[in-house]
């Protein structure tokens, strides 16, 4: 039963070459083949390279979209976000039991007191761990508090999984993320060039969410070899930006609209992409140190209001993504009662306002389906773009 | 004279002469509106203190008005070390203390509305939401808020005061200090407390920047020993409320607790507190009540109902209820025991990272079982407050853990600290009169 809830997370079935996995298989597969333990994570940013390097399978936990259920459904009030009231309900109800831990990232100050609530008032009872953001500014008390955070939580999975983090496999988790990453943005950059539909891309892109990197390193290589040399999209350019492309049947809406997401900074996907760094190494002048080069990235990564992210430069990022796609419009796709994305939202409209780009605002709590409103709205919307 | 000198002079005069005239006045025409009628109710006679603490505050407020260009000005959240700001010579402004005044007046669905309109949700703080649109509308029942110099914001309560205060900075185009609190999951680990100590330093210094002046340890070490004792003189007077009858309410307590926010760290915080203790003890020799008729002790956990606050207490003190402890009243003075004056930057660290809201839960739990032995109380109204996430989550659990652990009676009561566009007032009361009849 938990094992099935867990398959349950999310589609079903994806495709992985030419077999069909769920992730329950996937889990059980990593644990048979490899003897590697699952780590559950909430959303949304951690150092993935520290879980790699440990022989950890990270699976992230996005909820499950849906109406929470079971016992625990009702622990939560009303008005916290649908995701931690969701993944509380999942958690109590066993739904994660196929994974050995939990790692709760300092998202937000619901996802902090849900790390707490599960963990010490029921909920979850196996091993969990916390990874701490600091808020605000790149600056230098930032920089060593992250690091800090960093070799803190390695300490604690090294005596989790057994294993022992050496520089030399920290340094090859952290280049097989940042080919991960290229490949990642080579897909979202190019996106006019790719053949596949958004509900394909994205299915695509977000198996990393808890595939094993490397397998997922091998169909995501494949996708970019699909690139062509010129345009292939001929709906909408759109840029899409919010916490999570749920329910996935947005994107399926935007296609069938006649629209696509050019452009994309949700915080699940967009916004973890790295794009400075090289994928093969450190980039001229970076540090071999692989700590060093893990908080670097750390501050490299696009800016995101989860992590506090200054929202001018959230809005030149979004300047910069609408120069790149072409976008001629955009879909602020905002998760209910989320404080850090809510309180972005005045600010980008007045600068897509500023630069008279029609912006639609999608406010969702996690549904499994898109309600009929929302449905029309983006049908509305993409026939006043088109 | 050149406009600084004139400014400074104004303030000075409007702190040292108008304003105690204008507090004067006003005490004046509230005595003559009172002639002649005796306070009814199911209230234990008032407390002398009032008239100082609106004193205090007004002349804070007052004051103020004035400070722009005079002294530096700075804005803070409830829970930053401000004790680091007093040898600097900032007057400080509490955005959320103007909110919660905001809040009493009912006027905080007209300011929401106006930031509503620029596009914030309303399922924000409605304290963020009361602050950003006082400052859109310039509406606000102080007369007039001083520009700020400096925003100051401390992590330790939420991370919501970020993302209100980044409003402001782009609003005001002045900068922003952020002491990020790291929050604690059973003990800060050191390289927690590294990292605030080492934001504090920065503070410091960007402080020193803005206010031209430097720090002096010798004043940095008095202004965070007046901290101590203030917080120190807050938890006496909280204490008081441990006899039977207390002398006071908890929702006294809330309007009570305005000097430990706004004026913590200055001797006019601490001579207050001095006077409202020795009159709550006085009151306790005498055997007066905060409720004329004390018959069963309650506690209150979150902020207080502001907009309600009066209805909520005379509904339960009309039956014999008093709210005689609350965990927000007692944040304020659980710090003190952190501080220390030897060492500012560094008890400072400790002591702010460790409030009540930044941390977890069986700390929480720890603290409201500890101030329910402590004050016997017999039940307990947990407000589920929709502005105030981090507050409020975790309290279903805890309401169940209180009752079964204590085996009190315990309300988990929904409203909002601010908006009462989020209160029912018949389902509220409804609620509420049934916990009550649950008392036999």
């Amino acid at each position: 039963m938990p094992l099935e809830a867990l398959a349950n997370h999310g589609p079903v079935v994806v495709s992985s070459g030419t077999e069909l996995v769920t992730r329950r298989e996937h889990i059980a597969a990593q644990r048979e083949a490899h003897g590697r333990l699952a780590v559950a994570v909430l959303p949304i940013h951690y150092p993935k390279e520290i879980l790699t390097a440990l022989d950890l399978l990270a699976v992230e936990l996005w909820g499950p979209p849906g109406a929470p259920r079971g016992e625990a459904a009702g622990r939560l009030q009303s008005y916290v976000c649908a995701l931690a009231r969701n993944a509380l309900a999942f958690l109590a109800s066993g739904g994660a039991d196929a994974v050995d831990g939990v790692l709760f990232p300092h998202t937000c100050d619901s996802i902090q007191g849900l790390a707490t609530l599960a963990k010490d008032f029921g909920g979850w009872g196996k091993t969990s761990f916390t990874f701490l953001h600091p808020k605000g500014p790149d600056r230098s008390s930032a920089r060593s508090f992250v690091e800090a955070e960093m070799r803190s939580l390695a300490r604690e999975l090294e005596a989790f999984s057994g294993h022992v983090l050496e520089p030399a496999r920290l340094d090859r988790a952290i280049r097989l993320h940042r080919e991960i990453d290229a490949h990642r943005a080579a897909l979202l950059d190019g996106r006019a060039r790719l053949p596949q539909g958004d509900p394909e891309l994205y299915a695509l892109l977000r198996r990393g969410e808890w595939l094993w990197p490397e397998d997922h390193l091998d169909e995501i290589r494949a996708a970019r070899a699909s690139l062509r040399d010129r345009p292939v999209q001929r709906g909408v350019p759109v840029l899409v930006s919010g916490y999570v492309p749920e329910p996935a049947a947005m994107l399926e809406v935007l296609d069938r609209a006649g629209a696509y997401v050019a452009a994309d900074d949700y915080a699940a996907v967009g916004r973890r992409v790295v794009r400075r760094a090289d994928a093969d190494g450190p980039a001229p002048g970076a540090s071999d140190d692989p700590w060093a080069r893990l908080v670097d990235l750390y501050f490299a990564a696009p800016p995101c209001s989860t992590r506090s992210a200054d929202p001018a430069a959230r809005v030149r990022h979004l300047e910069a993504l609408l120069d790149r796609s072409g976008a001629r419009g955009v879909v602020l796709h905002v998760l209910k009662f989320c404080e850090p994305e809510l309180f972005d939202v005045p600010i980008l409209r007045r600068a897509l306002a500023a630069w008279n780009v029609p912006v639609l605002v999608l406010e969702g709590e996690l549904e499994a389906e898109l309600s009929g409103q929302a449905v029309t709205r983006i049908e509305a919307f993409v026939e006043m773009l088109s | 004279m050149s406009p600084s000198l004139a400014r400074r002079a104004r303030y000075e005069l409007a702190g040292r002469v108008a304003g105690p005239l204008l507090v004067s006045l006003e005490a004046w025409q509230r005595r003559l509106r009172r002639r002649g009628r005796p306070r009814e109710g199911p209230f234990g006679p008032p407390l002398e203190s009032v008239r100082k603490l609106k004193e205090l505050m007004t002349l804070h407020y007052f004051q103020g008005r004035y400070a722009d260009g005079a002294v530096p000005v700075a804005w803070v959240t409830s829970g930053f070390p401000v004790e680091i700001l007093r040898p600097l010579g900032f007057h400080a402004v509490y955005p959320e203390n103007h909110a919660a005044m905001c809040g009493v007046q009912r006027i905080v669905p007209g300011l929401s509305d106006a930031v509503e309109a620029q596009g914030y949700s309303r399922d924000l703080c409605s304290y963020a939401r009361t602050d950003l649109g006082s400052v859109a509308t310039g509406r606000t029942p102080a007369g007039r808020l001083p520009r700020p110099d400096l925003l100051a914001c401390c992590t330790n309560i939420c991370q919501t005061v970020l993302y209100w205060y980044r409003a402001l900075a782009d609003h005001f185009r002045v900068p922003l200090v952020l002491v990020d609190t790291p929050y604690v999951y059973g003990e800060a680990k050191p390289h927690h407390l590294a990292y605030v100590r080492d934001q504090l330093e920065e503070l410091v210094c960007v402080a020193e920047r803005v206010s031209g002046r430097r720090v002096e340890p010798q004043a940095l070490v008095e202004a965070t020993r007046k901290a101590k004792e203030g917080t120190d003189l807050w938890a006496e007077c909280l204490a008081t409320a441990k006899q039977r009858p207390a002398p006071w309410t908890g929702i006294d307590g809330f309007f009570h607790m305005a000097p430990i926010v706004a004026l913590r760290g200055t001797e006019a915080c601490n001579a207050y507190y001095r006077l409202l203790r020795d009159e709550l003890r006085d009151r306790v020799r005498r055997g007066i009540g905060g409720v004329r008729e004390e018959k069963h002790r309650l506690l209150w956990d979150n902020l207080p109902i502001w907009f309600a606050v009066r209805e909520v207490s005379t509904l339960l003190a009309e039956r014999g209820f008093n709210f005689v402890c609350t965990s927000y009243t007692n944040a304020w003075a659980e710090a003190g025991s952190r501080i220390d004056p030897a060492n500012p930057i560094g008890s400072a660290a400790r002591a702010y990272t460790h409030i009540i809201l930044n941390q977890d839960l069986p700390n929480r739990l720890g603290i409201l079982r500890r101030l329910a032995r402590e004050y016997a109380v017999e039940g307990a109204v947990l407000h589920s407050d929709r502005s105030c996430k981090p507050y409020s989550i975790g309290q279903v659990d805890l309401k169940e853990r209180l009752a079964a652990e204590l085996g009190i009676r315990v309300l988990l009561l929904e409203a909002d600290h601010g908006d009462p566009r989020a209160w029912a007032p018949e389902q509220g009361e409804n609620r509420l009169t049934a916990f009550m009849e649950s008392f036999g």
